[in-house]
């Protein structure tokens, strides 16, 4: 009889958990956001506002005594708080795990004059799409610092493939694509052991690809229209990789790590007529002028880490520090001055927390707070070709809006909550500072949860190192992992990852601690239990 | 803080380490002018106006509020020219393949490489900076002027000839053991030349079949879908030199690997303007003359590897007194700042005079580089690039005091060490300070 019973209990549980999945995982539902301050980009601010969400687009916005909320919406009080457009990134490495190499797959053994025919660095047909692995820690950090749309782009080799656009909507690859492919992406860097070696290799090497797509261009046309008398042209993968954007036009993005970059990248636009971004461009104040005269979208990274090239990094460690705290922080600042459009990405950071960090110091060195908006929200839409739907707060437009403490950048805004496709996500709220803690946890323990349909048995095995929680949690329905745990003082909080059915949802744990026994709750989205434990002792041997 | 005061930092800390002060007119004065073309004149004023040289000779009355260099007792000279270097650059070989005309070091200017102070520390105002000897056929070169502080545009020099670079003997031969790792073809002498030769054939067909192209789309009774020959940038490049567009630099050591490339060009009817380091040079003086093929060579570096093994001390001034024309390079940019050293050794090894001396450091290498018009000696009409020498700049006891290149001073010692000492004093003072207040 006790079996049945945990397990009726088990899949009640399960249930629940699966309910909350679904419900996640779909388009939300209609929200009506209410008594907050929107600050659409595209107009003025208005006080007391309300957004009206429904089926993932913004269905209508204004003040308070112009919105009817709709009956069926689920009203989202926002007092106090900021709406903002969801932030734009345009130009990052997440989500993606380079394909592995395999062994012996390099032709570096050619005992030849000239290497291989066809010595393509990376494949300009490399789909950023096909390499994505989103997570939900990622997912979480983006949404922390108020960042909804991301364009994801592979990091190495002189060709990087081609770029997709991403709406951070949940970690499911199909649902979160915008725009795919979006762009090609060239790197000035060089091949290891093979051919180009060298940067001035990798020019010589950029500029007979686009040569060669030309000719092969060309020669299919010709064909295609008098074919009799006429040798066919050889298909040639790598060449048909490139015709979108050597000979259609489509967008180019080139990676200016210095100011030298920007001057390679621009004498290949010029001689290719080139449909070209420039990205990175941290130097890009150095070279205005002739970033003014090229008249491409410019992609800032917001890395202040001087070039190694850099005048600024002969001059000694002082130089160097002042050059990343004060010089390169203020490009955005001289752009906007010299009236060159651009948008921010966080292309060089490792976390997109720093991006916000260096957002503060771009606007401590003079870039204007709304400048530093536009260049995260319906700038970089805009550049992209999704200003229709991105961008700003408007009516029609895709729901992706944050709600922040206060003003956006400020040192002490947080981020509340965000809507991403009007899909609903609560915000993880930064890991407060630890307290010191007399407890140790480490050890098996024993603990039942209890919900409102019933009570479910599951052993902990947990570890601390100072502060720091981690472990295991098992029960007939499997077992899952501890992460992120904290124990600050007596209060304890951790995150469970269940993997129900294939699929992975995150329960919070957060109680109090006893050096034998542990109290609180477990929440999860559209519920929670109680969990109560107590430490298995050890056997003395 | 506020973003004017960082800008002014900026400019000010750019500055103080490259010396750079505004206006492009000066008047030298009282100088002993060392024009190398045109004699020496005692206590002789140098008038540049627009960075061109408008006059030289004494007591010249320069416009008012000109700024006035005072070179009583000192030394003023043309600036001078490396013919071989490989400063300034972002890399320096192509080590991918032995045969990579098409990379040009135009694409890679580094205008912020501390190496181009080094140089004007030198009295160097002009080099030659290239691809290195790794390949058989290596890339194409640049002339730079040392104008330190300016972006790299404003450093090319374009009434230079375009050069491509050559290399014969070890460096090619051994060149993918220590870059890539796998030994790659050639790995001999008769390789290095085997390959070359089949370049210019090769580039020799590619040049007919777009011959033949152009003539039948001339044609009348061409037919529509004729598609044109693949545009290869390595072929454009050597066929550039067949046509004369472009001239040789080729690394060679030996002298019948020099012979051989002679030869070479030759049968392909391309122009070679100079070999680098030669050490066996004085063995065939004669054949140099005749093909009017000059030599840019170390002044020391004798026997210093293998196919050096037989060079010797006198090659320079042996070479000159049988009238090839020759020019010290430094081949580096540590070398580059004592080049007025290694001319001055031509005179203990072979007895040149000092204007002879002079010229292998200034109008010969202009010669070679094509640039005589502009530059290699003080005279009126050309680009006032100047070294003023606190002695005479051949003597062992010399400083090159100040670098000016079309009449912008780039360097000068006297300015630079009192701001190095008052940096140094003010960082002391700071740390004092520091230490105080712990």
């Amino acid at each position: 009889m006790r079996t049945q019973k945990i397990s009726f209990i088990v899949s009640a549980f399960a249930a629940i958990l699966l309910l909350a999945l679904i419900s996640s995982a779909r388009v939300g539902p209609a929200y009506a956001i209410v008594n907050c301050k929107i600050v659409p980009v595209s107009g003025p601010p208005v006080a007391n506002g309300v957004i009206i969400i429904r089926d993932g687009l913004i269905e209508s916005l204004g003040t308070q005594d112009k919105v009817v909320i709709p009956e069926d919406a689920e009203v989202i009080k926002a007092d106090g708080l900021h709406a903002y457009p969801g932030l734009i990134d345009a130009h990052t490495n997440f989500f993606i795990e380079p394909p592995k190499e395999e062994p012996g797959q390099r032709a570096t053994a050619a005992v030849a004059a000239q290497p291989e025919e066809k010595n393509w660095a990376q494949d300009a047909s490399l789909m950023a799409f096909d390499l994505l692995k989103p997570k939900k820690t990622v997912v979480d950090s983006l949404h922390m610092v108020g960042i909804t749309t991301i364009l994801v782009a592979a990091e190495k080799g002189i060709y990087a493939g081609q770029s997709v656009l991403l709406n951070v909507n949940g970690e499911k690859a199909e649902a979160m694509v915008i725009k795919n492919p979006v762009a090609l992406h060239i790197n000035f860097t060089t091949e290891r052991g093979r051919y180009p070696s060298s940067l001035m290799g990798t020019m010589a090497f950029l500029r007979q690809s686009f040569l060669d797509t030309s000719h092969y261009s060309t020669h299919k046309s010709l064909f295609s229209s008098s074919s009799r008398g006429l040798k066919r042209p050889e298909y040639d993968p790598y060449l048909e990789a490139l015709y979108p954007f050597a000979v259609e036009k489509r967008p180019v993005f080139f990676n200016c790590a210095n100011l030298e970059d920007i001057k390679r990248a621009s004498r290949l636009i010029k001689e290719f007529k080139l449909n070209s971004f420039l990205t990175g461009a941290n130097e890009a104040w150095r070279v205005a002028d002739l970033v003014k005269e090229l008249n491409v979208p410019l992609l800032v990274s917001l890395d202040f880490k001087p070039p190694f090239t850099s005048i600024y990094v002969n001059q000694g460690e002082e130089m160097k520090k002042k050059a990343e705290e004060e010089i390169y922080p203020a490009n955005a600042a001289h752009l906007h001055d010299q009236k060159v459009r651009f948008a921010l990405t966080s292309l060089g950071l490792n976390k997109p927390s720093d991006m916000v960090k260096n957002i503060q110091k771009a606007i401590k060195a003079g870039l204007p707070r709304e400048e530093a908006l536009k260049a995260m929200t319906i700038v970089p839409a805009q550049l992209l070709g999704v200003g229709d739907i991105l961008g700003s707060l408007e009516p029609g437009k895709i729901a992706n809006i944050i709600l922040t403490s206060g003003e956006i950048f400020d040192e002490k805004t947080k981020v509340e909550r965000v809507f991403v496709d009007g899909i609903s996500f609560k915000v993880k709220q930064p890991p407060k500072k630890a307290q010191p803690t007399t407890l140790d946890l480490t050890g098996k323990w024993k603990a039942a949860i209890s919900g409102p349909m019933g009570e479910l048995e599951v052993n902990l095995d947990i570890q601390q190192e100072v502060n720091a929680i981690s472990g295991k949690i098992s029960s007939d329905m499997g077992q899952w992992d501890i992460t992120d745990g904290v124990l600050s003082g007596k209060e304890l909080s951790f995150t469970i990852s269940a993997t129900i059915m294939d699929e992975t949802i995150e329960l919070t744990f957060n109680g109090t601690a006893e050096q034998d026994s542990i109290e609180g709750t477990i929440s999860f989205e559209g519920g929670s239990a109680e969990l109560k434990a107590t430490r298995i002792p050890e056997r003395s041997s | 803080m506020n973003r004017k005061i960082i800008s002014l930092i900026v400019c000010l800390n750019l500055a103080v380490f490259s010396g750079i002060s505004s206006g492009q007119d000066l008047l030298i004065k009282n100088g002993t002018v060392l024009t190398v073309t045109q004699g020496t004149i005692l206590n002789g004023d140098v008038l540049i106006l627009n960075g061109i040289i408008e006059k030289i000779g004494k007591d010249l009355k320069a416009p008012e509020g000109i700024k006035i260099v005072d070179a009583a007792g000192k030394y003023v000279m043309p600036g001078i020219i490396d013919s071989h270097t490989h400063i300034a650059l972002s890399g320096t070989n192509e080590t991918g393949d032995a045969i990579t005309p098409e990379v040009n070091m135009r694409d890679v200017l580094h205008a912020e490489s501390p190496s181009i102070y080094t140089a004007l520390s030198g009295g160097v105002t002009m080099v030659h900076t290239m691809h290195g000897s790794g390949n058989p056929i290596g890339g194409e070169n640049i002339v730079l002027k040392m104008k330190w502080g300016k972006t790299s545009e404003e450093m090319i020099v374009p009434q230079a000839y375009r050069t491509l670079k050559f290399a014969l003997g070890e460096n090619p031969k051994r060149a993918s053991s220590f870059t890539i790792g796998t030994p790659r073809y050639p790995q001999s002498r008769m390789g290095v030349n085997a390959i070359i030769r089949r370049e210019f054939l090769k580039a020799k067909n590619y040049m007919e079949q777009w011959d033949r192209y152009l003539k039948a789309k001339k044609s009348k009774k061409a037919a529509k879908n004729i598609v044109p020959p693949r545009k290869d940038l390595q072929m454009e490049q050597l066929a550039d030199m067949i046509r004369g567009k472009m001239v040789a630099r080729c690394h060679s050591y030996r002298a019948d690997e020099t012979l051989e490339f002679i030869k070479l060009s030759k049968e392909f009817g391309f122009k070679i303007a100079c070999f680098e380091h030669v050490s066996e040079a004085f063995k065939i003086t004669k054949e140099l003359v005749e093909e009017g093929v000059g030599i840019s060579i170390f002044l020391d570096s004798w026997a210093y590897k293998v196919e050096a093994s037989e060079g010797i001390a006198y090659n320079a001034a042996y070479c000159t007194k049988k009238g090839v024309l020759v020019s010290i390079n430094s081949d580096s940019g540590e070398r580059i700042r004592r080049l007025f050293n290694d001319a001055a050794k031509s005179m203990k090894y072979g007895g040149l005079s000092a204007d002879e001396a002079l010229k292998l450091i200034t109008i010969n290498p202009a010669i070679q580089l094509g640039v005589e018009k502009i530059a290699g000696s003080l005279e009126v009409g050309k680009h006032g690039d100047v070294a003023i020498f606190n002695e005479h700049p051949l003597s062992a006891y010399t400083a090159c005091q100040m670098t000016v290149v079309e009449g912008e001073i780039y360097f000068d010692r006297a300015q630079y060490l009192k701001e190095r000492e008052e940096m140094e004093k003010k960082k002391k003072e700071e740390e004092k300070k520091k230490g105080e207040k712990k």
